[in-house]
C-alpha cells in the first residue's frame, strides 16, 4: 500500500537519528553494576534533607574561589572574545575560535595545570580561553545582525572607530550584556566543576564528599551552589562589577610562582611525541609505533565510544524535551503545576552535567547508563525550558482541543521545528561533554586523556585532545549542514 | 546610561591591566615559605587535617614558614614538585620515581618503616565466594575489578604486575569490567558494597580501617597478599639548599626521621620514618617500565 | 555651480530600474520638494542625490537611522562625528563635554526637545524620534539638507515649525513630502515623480494642492 504522502525531510532526519541511536544503544554497556543502588539512593536523599554546612573545611574559601574564577574567567573571555569578534571577518580568527571552543574547560584546565601549576592563571585561562572562542562567535553574529540604518545616517568621513562606537556598538551592547550574564552562569558551573581536577573550588570538596558518601556535606555544597546561581541577578549589578572584579583578583593566591622555564619546557619538550625526543634508536620506526598505539588503541576506540554515547544521549535529550516542556507551558498546565515544573527544570539545568553524571555513577556504577541519563536530563531541561517559553508566544484558537489531544495536535507540531533546531545546536555541546565524562571512568576519549595526564605523558594527552577537538569541529559542521538543509533556524539563542 | 556602561568597560580593562602588572611581581616573592604536598591516596577531605599537623611540626622543627597544599591527583603532586611550586612531597613508589626522573638532583629522604616491605591486598566481596589463597586465585577471571588511582603503586602498578604475571594477559582481557576508583578508601567502599567484586588496596589503609571498624569482615575479605616491595617516601628537590640555606635538605631529613608523635605518624599511617635512597626504588622503576607506564 | 546635476540618470536596485531618464539640476539656495505617490521613486531620488553630494549633505532618512540605546544628545552629536577626532568622540560618548551639550541643547530647543536631552531614544515617541533625527541633520555642518518625509510623524503645527527651522538653518533643502499643501508652502520649487520619471518641475509659488492631482491619479 502506497503511503499517502512522502515523509517530510525533517521526519526522515528524525527517523535516521533515532535509528542510529538505537543501533548505538544496542551495543552500549547499560548495566547497573552496583549491588544495591536503591539503598545508596536512600542514603543520598537522607543526606539531601539534612545538609551540614559545617562539615567541610574551607567552605567559605571554596565558594569565594568558585566566584573569583568564574568572574575573572568570564571577564577575560569577554574582553578577548569581543576583540576577536571585531576580527571575525578573518578566516584565521574564525578557525582559531572554532578550535579553542572545541576543547572543553576541563581539558584546558588539565593543560594549564601543567604550565602554570596551581596558580590562579590556570583557572582563569581554563574558563577564559574557550569562552573567548564562544563569545567571539556570538558577538560577531550580534554585530552582524545589528540594525544597519544608523550606519547610513553617519556623516561621510566619520572614521571607522567613531562610526563603530556610535552607530554599531550601543545597540549591540544590550545583547552583549544579556549574553554575558548567561555566560557568567555557565562560568559558575564551569568553575565549580574545575574543582574535580584540583582547583580549590566547590567541586574539589564535592568530589571528596561524594566519593566518601558524606551526603549531608554534598547537600550543603549543592545548596550553596544553587543559591549563588539563583541569586546572581541580585548581586551582579552593573555598578558593582568593578568591585567584584577587584575583590576576585584580590582573594586569589597569586603567590605561587609561575616560571617561564616551565612554560618553555611544556611547549618544546613535554608535548613533543616521545619517540622524537627519546635518545638514540630508530626514531622513524618508533614514531610509527607510537602513532599506531595512539590511534588504534586509544584514539579510535575512544572516539567510537564518544560518538556512540553522544548519539544515544542526543536522541534521549529529544525524548526528554518532549516530556519536559509541557511542565512549564501555559498551554498545557495551570499556574501552580507550572511553578513546580519551573523549580524542577531550574535545578536540573543548573546542575552541571558532569556533577549529575558523577552522582549517578556513584549510585549505579560505571557504565554508559549514568552518562546518558545525566546528559539527557541536563540538556532536556535546558531545551525544555526554552521550548516552554516559546509556547508562551503561541496563540491557540479559543475552541482548541484540550489535554492529550491538544499536546499531540496543537502544540507538538508547532514546537517540533524549533526543538529540532535547538537539539542540533546542542549536539556539539553534548559531544564535548561526553568526551569529558571519560574522566569519570567511562571509556570515551576523556578516559584516555585522563590516563595520559595521570601517567604524566603530555604528548599523548595533547594528541588525544586534538583528536577530540577535530571530532567536535566535524560534528559542528555536520550539524550546520543539516540545519541549513532542513532550514532549521531559531531566534532562541542558547548555547 | 551609555555613559555608565562605557565606564564599567573602562573599569574592566583597568582591572585586567592591573592584574597583568601583578603577575611578574608574583614570581619574585620575598622570604618564600617552604611548601610541600602529598599524593591524595586516601579520603581527600581528610588530607588537610592530616597534613596541616605535619606542616606545623615541620615549621616548628625547621624554623621556616611551612605550608601544605592539597592536590587532587597523583599527577598533580608530581607536576607541582616538578614546577617547583612544592619543594618536598610525600610520594608513592611510582609517583616518586616519576618525580625524580623529571627533576634532576631531587632525592628520596625518608620512608616509613613499613615502606621497605609494602604489600597490596587483593580483596573480594563475599558474594564471589573467593577466600584467601597462597597464589592469585584464578577464579577472579570474569569478575569485575577495580584498581585505586591510575598513578598508584600499591593500587595500580603492583597489582597489575602480578595480574599479568599470573594470567599472562592484560587486566581488560581477564575481568568483565576494570575500573579506577581513585583512592584506597574508595576501593574499599566499592568492594564492600559490591559495586566491584574484586579490588586491590594498600595494606596499611586496610589495616587501619579494620582497626577503626570501618570494614565489615562478613562482606569483604582479603583473598591474596602480594610479595613485599618498596613504596612511599619523602622526596625533596635538589635546589632547596640554595633557596633555604646550606644543609637545609639534611635538616628536613633529620626532622622527618625524628618525628615521634604517634598522632602525627598515625595520619600516614606509619610507625616511624627511616632513611631512604633513590636506589631503593629501582625495582619499582623497572616494573613500571615493563608495564609501559613510564617511557 | 550646481550642487546636483543629473543628466538622463537611471537608478534602481539589483537590476530593476526605479528611476529612468532623470535630468535634474539643483543650485545652491534652492528649497526643493519632491512629490509623488508612494513607490514613485522619491526615496531613490533622494538617496541618489545624497550619494552625489560628496562634500557633505545632512541627511534625514525615512527610517531615521537612530541608535536606539543612545541618548538624544549622542544621536544629535553624531551629526558632527566627522568633524572631531576619534578621541574627542570617545570622550563625548563616555562623558559629554559642556561645550557640546550647550550646542546640542541649542539645536534641540529649536525643535522643542531640550527636556529630552539625556533620554534614551528608544524610550521616545515616534514624533520625538523624528525630531531627534532632524536635530542630527541640523547639527550637521553641511549647507545642504536632504530629508525624506521628515515631518510624517508630527502634527501639522509642529511640522510647520520644523520645516521653518530647516529652511532657516540650511541654505539648500531637498525634501520628499507626501503632504501637498506643506510642500507648496515651504518649497520654492516642486519636482513631481510618477513611475520613476520626472513629470513636473515648476516653481511652487501660486500652485494649489489640486494642481498636483495628476501625479496621484490612477494611470490611464
Amino acid at each position: 500500500m502506497a503511503s499517502l504522502r512522502e515523509a517530510s525531510p525533517l521526519a526522515r532526519t528524525t527517523l535516521a537519528f533515532v535509528a542510529v541511536a538505537l543501533v548505538c544503544a544496542l551495543f552500549a554497556d547499560l548495566a547497573v553494576t552496583t549491588v544495591n543502588p536503591y539503598q545508596e539512593l536512600v542514603r543520598l536523599l537522607a543526606g539531601v534533607v539534612t545538609p551540614d554546612f559545617y562539615a567541610t573545611d574551607n567552605l567559605g574559601s571554596a565558594l569565594a574561589y568558585t566566584l573569583a574564577f568564574a568572574l575573572l574567567g568570564v571577564a577575560f573571555g569577554n574582553v578577548l572574545g569581543f576583540g576577536l569578534a571585531l576580527l571575525f571577518f578573518s578566516r584565521i580568527v574564525r578557525t582559531g575560535c572554532a578550535f579553542v571552543r572545541a576543547i572543553h574547560e576541563l581539558f584546558w584546565a588539565l593543560i594549564f595545570l601543567q604550565i602554570f601549576g596551581l596558580s590562579p592563571l590556570t583557572g582563569i585561562l581554563a574558563i577564559g580561553i574557550p569562552y573567548a572562542g564562544i563569545i567571539a562567535k556570538v558577538y560577531a553574529e550580534i554585530l552582524e545582525e545589528a540594525d544597519p540604518a544608523p550606519l547610513r545616517a553617519v556623516p561621510l568621513g566619520s572614521g571607522l572607530i567613531s562610526t563603530f562606537l556610535f552607530a554599531r556598538l550601543p545597540d549591540a551592547w544590550a545583547h552583549f550584556r544579556t549574553y554575558s550574564m548567561y555566560r557568567l552562569e555557565c562560568g559558575l558551573r564551569s568553575s565549580a566543576v574545575l574543582g574535580f581536577v584540583g582547583l580549590p573550588t566547590l567541586g574539589f570538596h564535592l568530589e571528596s564528599s561524594f566519593s566518601q558518601g558524606r551526603y549531608s556535606e554534598v547537600s550543603a555544597l549543592l545548596i550553596l551552589f544553587y543559591v549563588v546561581i539563583a541569586s546572581m541577578r541580585l548581586w551582579m549589578r552593573k555598578p558593582l562589577l568593578p568591585v567584584w572584579l577587584v575583590a576576585a583578583a584580590a582573594i586569589l593566591p597569586w603567590g605561587l610562582t609561575v616560571s617561564a622555564a616551565n612554560m618553555l619546557r611544556f611547549f618544546t619538550h613535554d608535548i613533543v611525541p616521545y619517540p622524537l625526543r627519546a635518545p638514540g634508536g630508530d626514531t622513524l620506526a618508533a614514531l610509527g609505533d607510537w602513532l599506531h598505539l595512539m590511534l588504534f588503541e586509544q584514539a579510535l576506540p575512544g572516539a567510537a565510544a564518544t560518538i556512540q554515547l553522544t548519539m544515544v544521549a542526543l536522541v534521549a535529550t529529544g525524548v526528554l524535551t518532549m516530556f519536559f516542556f509541557p511542565l512549564v507551558s501555559p498551554l498545557l498546565l495551570g499556574r501552580w503545576a507550572r511553578g513546580a515544573g519551573h523549580v524542577f527544570l531550574v535545578v536540573v539545568r543548573s546542575t552541571p552535567e558532569y556533577i549529575l553524571a558523577f552522582v549517578l555513577l556513584q549510585l549505579w556504577g560505571p557504565s554508559m547508563l549514568p552518562a546518558i541519563v545525566a546528559l539527557s536530563l541536563h540538556n532536556g531541561a535546558i531545551i525544555g525550558h526554552l521550548i516552554g517559553r516559546f509556547t508562551e508566544t503561541v496563540k491557540l484558537r479559543p475552541d482548541a482541543s484540550r489535554g492529550i489531544d491538544r499536546y499531540v495536535y496543537e502544540v507538538s507540531p508547532r514546537i517540533y521545528r524549533p526543538m529540532m533546531a535547538l537539539l542540533f545546536y546542542r549536539w556539539e555541546v553534548i559531544l564535548r561533554e561526553t568526551a569529558i565524562l571519560g574522566i569519570l571512568g567511562i571509556a570515551t576519549l576523556g578516559f584516555y586523556v585522563d590516563s595520559a595526564f595521570a601517567d604524566l605523558r603530555f604528548d599523548r594527552a595533547l594528541f588525544l585532545i586534538l583528536i577530540t577537538a577535530m571530532l567536535n569541529i566535524c560534528v559542528d559542521a555536520i550539524s550546520r549542514a543539516i540545519r541549513a538543509r532542513l532550514r532549521l533556524q531559531t531566534t532562541l539563542k542558547h548555547r | 546610561m551609555m555613559t555608565m556602561r562605557i565606564r564599567s568597560v573602562a573599569a574592566i580593562y583597568a582591572v585586567l591591566g592591573a592584574l597583568s602588572g601583578l603577575l611578574p611581581g608574583a614570581g619574585a616573592a620575598q622570604a618564600e615559605p617552604f611548601v610541600f604536598t602529598a599524593i591524595p591516596d586516601e579520603d581527600a577531605s581528610q588530607l588537610r587535617t592530616r597534613f596541616d599537623k605535619v606542616a606545623r611540626y615541620l615549621a616548628r622543627t625547621l624554623g621556616v614558614e611551612t605550608r601544605y597544599i592539597p592536590v587532587k591527583s597523583y599527577a598533580a603532586a608530581v607536576t607541582a614538585f616538578r614546577n617547583g611550586q612544592v619543594q618536598l612531597a610525600w610520594f608513592g613508589g611510582l609517583s616518586g620515581v616519576r618525580a625524580r626522573a623529571m627533576v634532576p638532583g631531587s632525592r628520596a629522604l625518608a620512608q616509613g618503616a613499613e615502606d621497605r616491605a609494602f604489600v597490596t591486598y587483593f580483596i573480594a566481596h563475599e558474594s564471589t565466594g573467593l577466600s584467601e589463597s597462597k597464589s592469585l586465585p584464578k577464579e577472579m577471571a570474569g569478575k569485575t575489578f577495580t584498581f585505586g588511582s591510575k598513578g598508584s603503586t600499591s593500587g595500580r602498578l603492583m597489582p597489575e604486575f602480578h595480574i599479568r604475571e599470573a594470567f599472562g594477559k592484560a587486566p581488560e582481557e581477564i575481568f568483565s569490567r576494570v575500573g579506577f576508583s581513585g583512592d584506597h578508601s574508595r576501593t574499599l567502599a566499592l568492594v564492600q558494597t559490591g559495586a566491584y567484586q574484586v579490588g586491590a588496596v594498600n595494606f596499611a589503609v586496610w589495616e587501619r580501617e579494620l582497626k577503626d571498624g570501618k570494614i565489615d569482615p562478613k562482606r569483604v575479605r582479603v583473598i591474596w597478599r602480594t610479595p613485599p616491595y618498596p613504596d612511599y617516601q619523602w622526596t625533596i628537590r635538589g635546589d632547596v639548599d640554595e633557596r633555604y640555606g646550606n644543609g637545609f635538605a639534611q635538616r628536613v631529613k633529620a626532622a622527618l626521621l625524628s618525628m615521634k608523635d604517634p598522632d602525627l605518624l598515625d595520619s600516614f599511617p606509619r610507625s616511624a620514618f627511616i632513611p631512604a635512597e633513590n636506589s631503593d626504588y629501582e625495582p619499582i622503576r623497572k616494573t613500571a617500565r615493563s608495564l609501559g607506564l613510564i617511557d | 555651480m550646481a550642487l546636483i546635476d543629473f543628466r538622463d540618470e537611471t537608478a534602481g536596485y539589483g537590476g530593476t530600474a526605479i528611476l529612468e531618464g532623470i535630468t535634474l539640476r539643483i543650485e545652491p539656495g534652492e528649497k526643493v520638494a519632491v512629490v509623488g505617490e508612494s513607490g514613485a521613486g522619491k526615496s531613490t531620488l533622494l538617496r541618489l542625490a545624497y550619494e552625489r553630494c560628496r562634500n557633505g549633505a545632512a541627511l534625514v532618512p525615512q527610517e531615521l537611522g537612530l541608535v536606539q540605546s543612545l541618548t538624544v544628545f549622542h544621536n544629535v552629536y553624531m551629526g558632527r562625528l566627522h568633524r572631531h577626532s576619534t578621541w574627542r568622540n570617545l570622550r563625548n560618548l563616555v562623558r559629554p563635554a559642556p561645550a557640546e551639550v550647550r550646542e546640542v541643547g541649542a539645536v534641540l530647543s529649536q525643535l522643542r526637545l531640550e527636556d529630552k536631552l539625556f533620554a534614551a531614544v528608544g524610550e521616545l515617541s515616534g514624533g520625538q524620534q523624528q525630531r531627534t533625527a532632524v536635530g542630527r541633520a541640523l547639527y550637521h555642518p553641511g549647507e545642504i539638507l536632504i530629508a525624506d518625509e521628515p515631518v510624517s510623524a508630527v502634527d501639522e503645527h509642529q511640522a510647520r515649525e520644523i520645516l521653518e527651522t530647516m529652511n532657516g538653518e540650511k541654505r539648500t533643502v531637498v525634501l520628499a513630502m507626501h503632504d501637498r499643501a506643506l510642500a507648496i508652502a515651504f518649497a520654492d520649487r516642486l519636482v513631481g515623480l510618477r513611475n520613476g520619471r520626472i513629470v513636473l518641475d515648476e516653481p511652487a509659488a501660486g500652485m494649489k494642492p489640486d494642481d498636483l492631482d495628476h501625479l496621484y491619479r490612477p494611470a490611464g
